[in-house]
Order: C-alpha cells, then sequence, then structure tokens
C-alpha cells in the first residue's frame, strides 16, 4: 500500500514538468527504474519479514539466553551504537544466545546475535560496542538480505507474499525458503568481503558511541589465541576470514586515522559489573 | 538441567582464564620499541626483537602494556603482537583482572568441566529448526532510544561524526 502510494507520487511528480513543457519520456523512465529498485529488492516490510524467518532458524540452532538484565545490557550497548548507523530506524534486536562456542550473528532487519562464549572472551564494553558494530553493518549493508534473496528467488515478492511471510506462518512455503537458505548461507558465511567491510565499518560505528575503536581488534586478536583444535570457534572459521587476515587489513584501514580516538571509553568497569551479575545468576 | 550446562560452561571459562592469565602469551611479530608510553613519540625504554614472548599487562587505545622476560614493562603497539595458540579453550589473559569468576567452585580439573559444553557448529546451522517463537519474545528486551541515550551518559558516551575508513585492499 505505502509503496504503492510512493509510486503514484512519484509518477506525478515525475509528470508535472510535463505540463509546463513537452513530455520527457526518457526521464520519465528512468524515474520508474528507480522507483522500482528503491521500493522492490529493499522494501522494509519485506525485509523485515525475511529477517524474521532468518533470526527464527539462528535462534533455533541455539536459544536466547533467559536472563533479563544481561539481555537488556546487551540492547542498550547494541542501540547505541546502532543509533550511530545509516539506519538508526531500524527495530534493532540483539540478544545473547546459548552457546559456550564463539561466534556472532546479523539477520537483515535488525536483528544481532552474540553467543554467551564470545561475550564471556571480551574485557570491556568498547569490545562488546565494535562486535555488534560489525554485525550492525551487515544489517546495514543488507549483506544477508542481498544473499537470501537470491538464494531463495524472492526478489520480485508480491504484497501477497510478504503477508503471508509476515502471518506467522511458520510452515508457508516462503517461510520454509527462506530457512532454507538461511541454513545455508550462515553455515557457508558470506563474502569475504562483506566481513572485512563490516569490520571497518564496525570500528568506526564504536568511535562515533565513544567508545575506544580498537575494541574490535582486540577481539580478533583473543580469536587468534584460541586453539582451533578446541572446536570452540569451528563456526566462525568456517564462516569468516582468518582473525590474522582480518587484523592485518584492520590495522593497515585504521593506521594514522583511529589513534586520536584510542583514548575514548573502554567501560570496563560497567562490562565487567554485568558479567558479574550473569555468572552469579548462571550459579544460582 | 539448562543452568548445569551454562554453569560448567562458564567454570571452563574460568579455569581457561586462570590458566591463560598465568602465562607469557604473546609475541612480537616485527621489531619494536619498548616506550614508556602509548604514544609514538614516548620515550624508548629498550628495543624489542622478533619472536620476543612478553605478558599482557593492560591495553590502552592501540596500544599494550606488556612485560618482557627480563622484568622490564612498556608500551607496544597492539599490532606488533600476535597471540599465539595457547592451546587454551577459556576466556582470555585478564579475565582474572575482573574477578569475574570467583575461583571457588572451580577446585575440578578442566576435564571434569567439559561436559555439558553447548557448541554451535556448522552442522547445528545447517539443521537448524525455526523457532518463531524466540523472535517474538526479543522484543521484551529492546531499548528505546531514549534510554540508549541515558545509558551511554551514564559512562559519558559522545556521539560524534567520523567518516567510514577506506578499504586498504590487498587481502
Amino acid at each position: 500500500m505505502k509503496a504503492r502510494l510512493l509510486f503514484a507520487a512519484l509518477i506525478i511528480g515525475a509528470m508535472l514538468p510535463g505540463v509546463t513543457g513537452a513530455i520527457d519520456l526518457g526521464s520519465l523512465f528512468n524515474t520508474l527504474k528507480t522507483v522500482k529498485q528503491a521500493v522492490k529488492p529493499a522494501d522494509l516490510q519485506q525485509e523485515e519479514a525475511i529477517g524474521q524467518a532468518a533470526a527464527a532458524t539462528l535462534l533455533g540452532a541455539a536459544k536466547p539466553i533467559d536472563n533479563a538484565a544481561l539481555q537488556r545490557y546487551v540492547n542498550e550497548v547494541g542501540l547505541w551504537v546502532a543509533l550511530q548507523s545509516d539506519r538508526p530506524n531500524l527495530p534493532w534486536h540483539f540478544a545473547v544466545v546459548d552457546s559456550d562456542d564463539i561466534d556472532a550473528f546479523a539477520a537483515p532487519g535488525g536483528y544481532v546475535f552474540i553467543t554467551r562464549g564470545l561475550l564471556l572472551h571480551m574485557h570491556s564494553e568498547a569490545e562488546l560496542a565494535g562486535v555488534l558494530g560489525h554485525e550492525i553493518n551487515h544489517v546495514v549493508m543488507k549483506h544477508h538480505l542481498k544473499e537470501l534473496q537470491r538464494a531463495a528467488r524472492i526478489d520480485l515478492l508480491g504484497q501477497a507474499a510478504q503477508y503471508e511471510l509476515q502471518q506467522n506462518g511458520h510452515n508457508t512455503e516462503l517461510f520454509n525458503k527462506v530457512a532454507g537458505a538461511t541454513r545455508n548461507l550462515y553455515s557457508k558465511g558470506l563474502d569475504k568481503d562483506d566481513e572485512y567491510e563490516a569490520d571497518r565499518m564496525g570500528v568506526v560505528l564504536a568511535a562515533r558511541a565513544g567508545y575506544d575503536p580498537y575494541g574490535l581488534l582486540a577481539v580478533l586478536q583473543t580469536l587468534e589465541s584460541i586453539d582451533p583444535k578446541s572446536g570452540r570457534v569451528q563456526l566462525l572459521l568456517a564462516t569468516h576470514p582468518s582473525p590474522a587476515s582480518r587484523i592485518a587489513a584492520l590495522s593497515a584501514e585504521m593506521q594514522g586515522r583511529m589513534d586520536k580516538y584510542g583514548n575514548q571509553v573502554e567501560g570496563t568497569q560497567r562490562f565487567a559489573n554485568e558479567m558479574r551479575q550473569f555468572v552469579a545468576a548462571a550459579k544460582k | 538441567m539448562k543452568r548445569g550446562l551454562m554453569l560448567t560452561g562458564l567454570l571452563i571459562l574460568v579455569l581457561g582464564g586462570v590458566h591463560a592469565a598465568a602465562t607469557s602469551n604473546a609475541q612480537t611479530v616485527a621489531n619494536v620499541n619498548l616506550n614508556d608510553g602509548p604514544y609514538s613519540d614516548a620515550h624508548t625504554v629498550a628495543a624489542v626483537p622478533p619472536n620476543t614472548g612478553v605478558t599482557i599487562l593492560e591495553r590502552r587505545g592501540g596500544w599494550y602494556r606488556v612485560r618482557l622476560a627480563s622484568g622490564k614493562d612498556g608500551w607496544i603497539p597492539m599490532t606488533s603482537l600476535r597471540f599465539g595458540s595457547t592451546n587454551s579453550a577459556g576466556s582470555s589473559w585478564n579475565a582474572s583482572d575482573f574477578n569475574l569468576f570467583e575461583s571457588g567452585r572451580a577446585g575440578g580439573s578442566g576435564t571434569t568441566a567439559t561436559t555439558g559444553v553447548r557448541g554451535l557448529n556448522t552442522g547445528d546451522i545447517a539443521n537448524a529448526r525455526p523457532d518463531p517463537q524466540a523472535v517474538n519474545e526479543l522484543d521484551g528486551w529492546t531499548a528505546t532510544p531514549n534510554q540508549a541515550r541515558q545509558f551511554a551518559k551514564q559512562l559519558s558516551l559522545r556521539a560524534q561524526k567520523i567518516p567510514y575508513l577506506p578499504d586498504a585492499g590487498g587481502k
């Protein structure tokens, strides 16, 4: 409905100049093309519907941890970082999921998940902000959205189909298509360039939010130190470039540009307090 | 049951953390100056050759304060260090600095704690059964922009405009 209104408004807008002069068919055609590109593949409603199906699939593999204080904390850090991004108004949802393995995920429409294993390997809120910033940028750049649309062949998704996807139609053909594409995409990973891009943008989001931007680099060094044979990083390494190459790329990109933000907030104390409470609650 | 699982997972991290914190855990990757401050124009205390083992004391921005085997300490750029595989699946070097994990219950060995670790591998993702209800429940934890701003204020986090970094390429 919204899309149709916008469409009509743009056609009228494009034709108005024609009233005073000759109608320029070429420019009208271009306008239509732009409208088509702007509305169809990236339509927010569609993205959110695809994101819900993808998020449901990921949460099927690892459930959110039932600790409201912890989840609230991660949502506050995450939203504060996301507010500095190019898509501050998405319905952002963050969650810590129940796995000791080390990884984090993003899904279209504003879903960001981080495993307990990764969270407990961090030392400060600045590190958390860097990792969430990386995931937020996957959403901002629509990395997964584009792949899921292609794989599930839903780039021409009509409004009826979108409705079907959103009506909790968990077993509808469309939902199952997105779920299938999600299983495939998230077990094989994105294009490596998408990961490098999310890294260098994540660093900047953390810095914009007032955090020490070296947090992400510190987390990557931690990842580098974990023995792959432990099994803790199997999924992460199967779906991302090696920590060593990410560190090399990121340090080259940050060189001389981020030093002046190195004294920004690390948030070590607040992070430690939150983790202490989380560990204490888990022991009860 | 669920709690038991989580607890054993946490204990593993405790043990790993304590273990890792006690060892020299990083190596220099090049000739590097040990400085008396986290700045490139700080005074140089010592020249450190590549493959020197160091113990990490703290990080400030892009710098680590490290201690050499000789006992001398100072600052070096963080990317001049490589964190070798520590054979530890546990929490990393300075987790114990936070006293995150009281060791009262961590008396056992790592082996007893390895049961019940909750994994997440490529197979788990490839076979995931969607849980739409779990997505709905996320709504109960979200923050509003105003709450996020309040939260940021508590740590004096200030938003600022910073351009994105260029793609250095050459990967």
